[in-house]
């Protein structure tokens, strides 16, 4: 395994997959016919995520019943609901469930994109959201829905000055060093759904912290990482949150050279063979820090997805396969 | 649902209901665990294999007898390479016996322990119909290939074309439930600019307690290549041939909601039981703290090609401290 060290490439990332747990579909069916009626408000969601603990399959953002606001018209959720559970990072998200195929198919998919990508770039504590639409057909159990990890588009485009695997980027005690203190911050619940961190290695010795830090400890040590937990599982490239990740770096510390850290596992604990190390060069546009300016924005999935669940929802053929 | 299973159903819950949960130990004896003693060998398992959580699960379906936030482990996302028949013809292929050897068979007839694969010659007309390993196939190359052009232009791809979309209406996807489409929805069609992220089949695996038979109890949530709920009879394909409908079969999950697939637990606690037998024999002191790690190469005897047994280096008794 090698480094790539090419000055002209346009650093390219995985993007970010997605699941729907049936309890989801369950739940939101039931505060439809409970609740929600007609309403086609949009609904504040909490989705889950994790590194990815596995070389050949990438994690993936996941929706669960408890992804839903437990009170329906309190649509603010609220992301201190779940905590400390190394399995299930929070990332907000947005839901507007349609209650006409016609009005699904009518959203303006753009408007709500650019939407949801200013909120990433108003609000830097969350450079991760989601935003799904739907339409659930509770006549037919069918559940249409489509996902957008909204990243805001950089142009030029983020070039790639070099990655590798974090374990060949290191020396074997920064190796294990860092390691260590990443297994520490996975297994502390204060942190371990924290996604976005720094490290900072000097004389062999690693440490994290938080990202808010980075004005004290800039000058600490001889290298200085831009980490997060990366759902991704390519060998040689960074997954989709990174994209937010350096235009937020690039922006708030004026940072041309970005070295990054896509932190990855295996059955739990930190893997640096899978993790990454990577330098990427960025230059925001000007225009970015005028206040009229909306930034573009990319990250709908290629498609939708149907899920049928008639087999287990649809009283009468339940009721058919109880008989 | 047979009838007698819905039966049993309704007895078991009955039975469940009156009787108290085990306090007294008796897993060397039985092979079962007590309620305290499944959260202990919980906490022990999520403690060295973190991919496994605790779950509290809906609040209507809580057991008051286990805690609120301790009520199932599940691990999500685990993959499965591939059907059950290829590793079985492999298996076949090498001749060998499975994992803990079937040396008692005649008390056991249920085929626990048993050897593993189908004789050769029986394979069956499914074996062919079932499509051929594109994932294997990618494996077999090497390494997953570089990112596709789908990539490269950012606006241009990253947002699909809207008039496109909205002439072609070819969005709703094959029906995945109709078995005429499997096929085409099993193999990557959908996604033709990403073929060559290698795709697979992934579970979620729950554990539950059963109350009824005081032993853990394992549920498979199967989700297809594109990430959509598989549907239960097709976790069969995933499932030891001798296993399949017979100890597995499809059941309501007991916090979840929908049909799951889960392996019936009556014959759990007589396994457990013969490989903590096996174990002193060889003089280990089980310890119940072990007895998930001891419980999931069980399963993995059932479900041969669902990667989640992290736990093959961890020191099974005391003895071997």
């Amino acid at each position: 395994y090698t480094a790539i060290r090419d000055p002209g490439r346009i650093l390219q990332f995985d993007p970010f997959q997605s699941l729907v747990d049936e309890g989801f579909w369950h739940r939101l069916s039931s505060l439809k016919l409970d609740s929600l009626g007609l309403d086609q408000s949009p609904i504040s969601l909490t989705g889950f995520y994790a590194p990815c603990s596995h070389s050949e399959v990438s994690n993936r953002l996941t929706l669960l019943a408890e992804s839903l606001p437990p009170d329906p018209k309190q649509l603010e959720s609220p992301l201190e609901r779940v905590h400390g559970n190394r399995n299930r990072c929070p990332v907000p998200g947005t839901l507007y469930n349609m209650n006409t195929l016609e009005s699904f198919k009518a959203l303006d998919r753009v408007s709500l994109l650019k939407m949801e990508a200013q909120k990433v770039e108003e609000d830097s504590a969350v450079l991760l959201r989601f935003l799904v639409i739907s339409f659930a057909d509770l006549k037919k159990w069918n559940f249409l829905h489509w996902f957008a990890f909204p990243a805001v588009v950089l142009d030029p485009p983020a070039m790639i000055l070099n990655i590798q695997s974090a374990k060949d980027a290191l020396n074997q005690d920064e190796g294990q060093s860092l390691s260590a203190v990443m297994n520490e911050w996975r297994n502390s619940s204060l942190t371990t759904d924290v996604p976005f961190f720094l490290i900072i290695i000097s004389s062999s010795h690693a440490t994290v912290r938080h990202l808010k830090d980075w004005e004290a400890c800039q000058h600490d040590g001889q290298k200085l990482l831009f980490g997060f937990y990366d759902p991704s599982c390519r060998a040689t490239n960074p997954g989709w949150p990174l994209r937010n990740y350096l235009a937020f770096i690039s922006l708030r510390y004026n940072i041309g050279k970005i070295q990054f850290f896509c932190y990855r596992e295996k059955h739990g604990f930190a893997d640096l063979g899978l993790s990454l190390v990577g330098e990427a060069a960025v230059s925001p546009p000007q225009d970015w820090r005028e206040p009229q300016n909306i930034p573009k924005a990319v990250g709908w999935q290629p498609k939708p997805k149907n899920i049928r669940l008639a087999e287990s929802m649809d009283p009468e053929r339940l009721a058919v396969s109880a008989a | 649902m047979v009838l007698s299973q819905k039966l049993h159903e309704v007895f078991k819950g009955t039975v469940e209901r009156i009787t108290g949960p085990r306090t007294v130990s008796a897993f060397k004896e039985k092979g079962v665990l007590s309620v305290s003693e499944f959260v202990i060998a919980g906490d022990n398992l999520v403690a060295k294999c973190p991919t496994w959580s605790w779950e509290a699960g809906e609040q209507s379906k809580r057991k008051s007898y286990l805690p609120a936030s301790k009520q199932y482990l599940i691990t999500r996302n685990v993959p499965c390479l591939r059907r059950a028949s290829s590793v079985e013809e492999e298996y076949d292929a090498a001749g060998g016996e499975f994992l803990l050897g079937g040396d008692d068979d005649d008390d056991d007839n249920d085929g626990w322990l048993a050897t593993h694969g189908m004789p050769k010659g029986t394979k069956s007309v499914d074996d062919e119909v079932l499509p051929s390993m594109e994932s294997l196939d990618i494996r077999k190359e090497g390494a997953i290939k570089s990112i596709p052009s789908y990539f490269g232009g950012e606006e241009e791809d990253d947002i699909p074309d809207m008039a496109d979309y909205k002439d072609s209406e070819n969005f709703i996807e094959a029906d995945p439930a109709s078995s005429a489409t499997l096929q085409s929805t099993y193999l990557v069609a959908t996604e033709p600019e990403d073929d060559n992220i290698l795709r697979t089949r992934t579970y979620d695996i729950s554990i539950t307690y059963d109350k009824y038979y005081q032993t853990p109890r394992v549920w498979l949530t199967g989700y297809d290549e594109r990430r959509c709920p598989l549907q239960p009879e097709l976790v069969f394909e995933d499932v030891s041939q001798d296993h399949a409908r017979k100890t597995v079969t499809i059941e309501d999950h007991p916090h979840m909601p929908g049909k799951h697939a889960s392996v019936h637990p009556c014959r759990h606690g007589a396994v457990m039981k013969k490989i903590i037998d096996v174990l002193i024999s060889r003089g280990v002191e089980p310890e119940v703290d072990k007895y998930l790690f001891l419980f999931l190469k069980f399963i993995a005897s059932v479900v041969p090609t669902i990667e989640y047994d992290y736990t093959m280096d961890f020191d099974l008794g005391s003895s071997s401290h």
